[in-house]
């Protein structure tokens, strides 16, 4: 009896000991996730941060009187005056109503800079689709000057540099009070292409790129991957050159990207005189890459079909070919779309082959074609975020936002289609 | 055919199995030697006209009784529990056909006993109890012989039993004639050669008890049926 | 044992005279060794009117001799058991009358099988009509991951059994009621299969077989993933069906062999070592490796 107490209080002590283990284990578990969650709010944090004013746009809002001696234009239809006359005066003449006491070469220069430099062309673009107008009072909106959307934005932000002199920013200040200077969503980003003022540079024409560059990647690396795959899987020898072609494919997924770029600059660009920096050059030297990956995961899928679901098809008398095709390849589906999204997801963010094959060139127009120049969201990103002006800085972490939302997207897509398709057996 | 005596009720892979079955088996042994020490005793009080050892017989014959009935629960309880096949199958049906041939002996027992019980109150040394004797002696070693035969999974002997069993009834038929003639010869003795005619019969029904149970230690050992098979025909297929 | 073995030349036409000494490794301490003779089986193993006429089978894999020199008749519309401890190759025995064996690169197999007089393993022999005439219901009962229907309509479907929609759901209707599943799925036909019960599922798995109209259906095992009254189901089957088809079942519950099958096999190490009616080996076995094995004593 005593025997077996002292027993009981040996186990009751050891499970003390186990049980603090056990607590201290479980404290290092919650910690690591805490780190690595912390790290992740931190980088959404600054990126969100310093991005989100990237969505904000700074105009100013004018009731600019067209007239025609100011501007020195009598006939806006007649090209030559078009290109001679004086779109700036009405601006100025415009803010003159608020600053009446702004008079002078140097207050004049002072009040145009607080527009951005496409004002003037925004109403000569204006004046020339309708002539009519010369003469009226329209209301404009103006994106403000890069310098203005600074002081706007970030003030009071040690990083920013403000570039307006005194009598600006009272300007800017009085503006703002009489809602004549006003933030809002920056739809330019969505509809334009870069540009070399931030204010009016878009991300329109690399979503663009990158959308083409993706298609001819997964149209290429989908099909060959799959194919590789099913074949690999299910009707190869085993032999040694499948031995080795499999090493070469492990191999193959882990070889650096930009590797991957030389080639395609090698073959598609020297070999075949492919034109550079087109999305269809781009896709396929992603695709290359993307294939091991599709190859790997479309294996593991064929690989995770149960055996017996095999054998049932070969035992009611299907041939090799409709156990493959009616059976395996239905069933891996879920498993092969999701390897391939994540493939995917891993090509739209790649930069460094796209640098290769000259896809970093400065793209205004959004591409309308696999073989017109484009650029694609990383490089976009990465091209904003080695540029001097300060309004790039806002504009890359908009685009890295960008960039995450899609990839968030592709990857909720995996796992929505994995759930969705995937059936238990 | 390899000696596979040793392993009748051993090496399952269950040692619960192999000691169910020992425990059927020596029950059974148990109950064999009860009731083949009833039989001896029976015609022992008998010939000795011991009138107090006939009735301790007839109540002993109730253990014989209970025996039975614990020896058929047992037997039911493994078939039940362990679903015996082949060999093991045999033993425990086998068990259960011979734990009924030895409550029978166990009566015949019991039916010596009584008729040694009137006998014995009339005194008087009777006419064929040399018969009796002799008769008795040679059931109650068939007896031995088929519990035997039954222990060391003894084909061979099971079979010497069973054509002993041919002798008992000739034995049986002169001691019968015997009595008819003594019966024949003094009226008056008439109904106590009855009697022993009726132990004679008896013993005789013994020797068939121990005759059955040889044939079912036969079918346990070989899992050839040889009831109602000539002798002859048994020894072609014990002996194959 | 090996090195024995190994010495003697696999001669496919002759049955072999060197005995061997089998050792169970788990009585081995208590029991002495018990020879098996190779290619020699006792009982009866051969039939007047064979469905499959099988001689000198030896199947290996790489160097591993899984089947070892076997010769079986199996009659027609007979139900014959196969028994043995694990490994001892009656899964592999079976698995070679439909060929599911091809599709293991390593697996050689050797001898004469034949199927109604038609070698079984001739190379120019469609491996696709073959299993057709000999369906097969495996351990686990694997629907395909569709409806009942589709379930059962995929085998005609592949074989062009039916050319119109109402005779395709004439063969799956008669196979569901076959397999007696009829009644409990004519109204779900199209829910999934796999939400079915374990019972069900295999008795749809056998309305599959049925549905080809094979001649032998060979069973792996039918019933060791089912309940007893899923398993009475499969075995009722089992014996209704005996009167249109040849069956072939492997079993590992040695009552199921006593309760369905006409004849029994016993499989030791490679070697069939007792073929005989049913009743005989339940009751008095013949060969004293079958009998240790029926009676519990290793396996």
């Amino acid at each position: 009896m005593s025997n077996s107490s002292s027993q009981v209080e040996i186990v009751r002590q050891s499970l003390r000991r186990r049980y603090r283990k056990e607590r201290r284990f479980r404290m290092y578990g919650i910690a690591a996730i805490a780190v690595a969650l912390l790290s992740l709010f931190i980088l959404f944090a600054d990126i969100i941060g310093k991005g989100y004013t990237g969505f904000l746009k700074t105009t100013v809002t004018l009731e600019v009187e067209l007239d025609g001696d100011t501007m020195y234009l009598e006939d806006p239809t007649n090209p030559d005056e078009i290109a001679m006359a004086d779109f700036t005066a009405p601006i100025i003449a415009a803010l003159q109503t608020h600053f009446p006491e702004a008079e002078g070469s140097a207050a004049n220069r002072e009040l145009a800079r607080l527009v951005g430099s496409y004002a003037a062309s925004d109403i000569r673009d204006l004046l020339e689709a309708n002539p009519d107008l010369l003469g009226t009072i329209q209301t404009m909106e103006f994106l403000a000057h890069d310098t203005v959307s600074v002081y706007v934005k970030h003030a009071d932000n040690p990083r920013y540099t403000v570039r307006l002199s005194e009598r600006q920013q009272q300007w800017v200040d009085e503006l703002m009070e009489k809602g004549v200077i006003e933030t809002g969503f920056n739809d330019i980003l969505f509809s334009k292409g870069d540009s070399r003022e931030p204010a009016n540079a878009g991300i329109l024409s690399a979503i663009v790129g990158s959308l083409l560059t993706m298609f001819v990647t997964l149209v290429i690396s989908f099909p060959v991957g799959v194919a590789a795959a099913v074949y690999l899987e299910e009707f190869a020898p085993q032999n040694r050159l499948t031995d080795f072609i499999e090493v070469n494919i492990n191999n193959l997924a882990a070889v650096p990207s930009i590797i991957f770029g030389l080639l395609g600059l090698a073959v598609f660009i020297g070999l075949f005189g492919m034109p550079r920096s087109v999305p269809v050059v781009g896709g396929l030297v992603l695709a290359l890459m993307t294939v091991p990956t599709i190859i790997i995961s479309s294996r593991a899928a064929i690989k995770s079909v149960p055996p017996s679901i095999r054998e049932a098809a070969e035992g009611i008398g299907a041939s090799r070919m409709q156990v493959v095709l009616h059976h395996v390849v239905p069933l891996a589906m879920p498993g092969m779309l999701t390897g391939s999204i994540i493939g995917m997801a891993q090509a739209l963010g790649e930069t460094a082959p796209l640098l290769l094959i000259g896809m970093v060139a400065f793209i205004v127009d959004v591409p309308d074609g696999l073989f017109d120049a484009a650029t694609v969201l990383p490089v976009q990103i990465y091209l904003w975020a080695s540029s001097a002006e300060q309004g790039f800085i806002e504009l890359a972490s908009a685009g890295i936002m960008v960039l995450l939302t899609f990839m968030i997207s592709m990857n909720a897509l995996a796992i929505w289609l994995r759930k969705r398709l995937e059936r238990r057996w | 055919m390899p000696n596979r005596k040793d392993d009748m009720y051993g090496d399952h892979i269950s040692h619960q199995f192999n000691d169910d079955l020992s425990s059927l088996k020596n029950d059974f042994l148990k109950m064999g030697g009860l009731v083949e020490q009833q039989t001896i005793d029976a015609v022992n009080a008998l010939i000795d006209g011991d009138g107090q050892a006939a009735d301790e017989i007839r109540a002993r014959d109730k253990v014989v009784d209970k025996m039975e009935m614990d020896l058929d629960e047992e037997a039911i309880r493994l078939i039940a529990r362990r679903q015996p096949a082949a060999r093991d199958l045999r033993f425990v049906i086998s068990v259960i056909k011979m734990v009924a041939d030895l409550e029978r002996v166990g009566d015949e027992a019991k039916k010596i006993a009584k008729f040694g019980l009137t006998l014995a109150e009339e005194g008087q040394a009777p006419r064929g109890y040399v018969e009796v004797r002799h008769i008795a002696n040679h059931v109650t070693s068939m007896l031995h012989d088929a519990l035997d035969a039954f222990s060391r999974l003894d084909a061979e002997q099971a079979l010497r039993v069973m054509k002993e069993d041919k002798r008992v009834d000739e034995e049986y038929q002169a001691a019968a004639r015997t009595l008819l003639t003594f019966m024949m010869e003094d009226s008056r003795s008439i109904s106590r050669c009855m009697a022993v005619m009726w132990v004679l019969r008896a013993l005789e029904r013994v020797g068939d008890h121990a005759c059955n149970i040889a044939e079912n230690v036969i079918y346990m050992v070989e899992g050839e049926d040889v009831r109602h098979t000539p002798v002859e025909e048994a020894e072609k297929l014990v002996g194959r | 044992m090996n090195s024995i073995n190994s010495t003697i030349p696999g001669d496919a036409t002759m049955p072999e005279k060197a005995p061997l000494a089998v050792e169970d490794p788990v009585t081995e301490e208590r029991r002495e060794t018990v020879e098996i003779e190779e290619g020699k089986t006792v009982g009866i193993p051969f039939s007047d009117n064979p469905k499959f006429a099988l001689r000198n089978v030896e199947v290996s894999y790489g160097d591993t001799r899984a089947i070892r020199n076997i010769s079986l008749d199996i009659a027609r519309n007979e139900v014959i058991a196969f028994i043995g401890p694990s490994g001892c190759g009656k899964s592999t025995f079976l698995r070679c009358l439909n060929r599911m064996n091809d599709s293991i690169d390593t697996c050689r197999v050797k001898g004469s099988l034949m199927l109604d007089g038609d070698d079984i393993y001739d190379p120019r022999r469609d491996v696709v009509e073959l299993r057709a005439r000999v369906g097969m219901v495996f351990q686990k009962p694997n629907p395909f991951p569709k409806s009942i229907y589709e379930n059962v309509a995929y085998g005609p479907r592949i074989h062009g059994l039916a050319n119109r929609k109402s005779d395709l759901d004439e063969i799956v209707e008669s196979s569901l009621r076959k397999a007696g599943l009829w009644d409990e799925v004519k109204d779900r036909l199209d829910a999934t299969a796999t939400g079915m019960s374990g019972g069900q599922q295999q008795r749809l798995c056998i309305a599959r077989a049925i549905a080809v109209s094979p001649e032998v259906i060979l069973m792996d095992e039918p019933c060791s993933a089912l309940d007893p009254i899923a398993t009475a189901k499969v075995e009722e089957l089992i014996a209704e069906m005996s009167e249109s088809y040849t069956i072939v079942i492997v079993t590992h519950s040695m009552q199921q062999a006593a309760r369905v099958s006409h004849r029994t096999a016993y499989f030791h190490l490679g070697h069939l070592v007792e073929v005989n009616e049913t009743n005989k080996v339940f009751t008095a076995p013949e060969h004293e490796l079958t009998e240790s094995y029926i009676t519990g004593r290793f396996g």
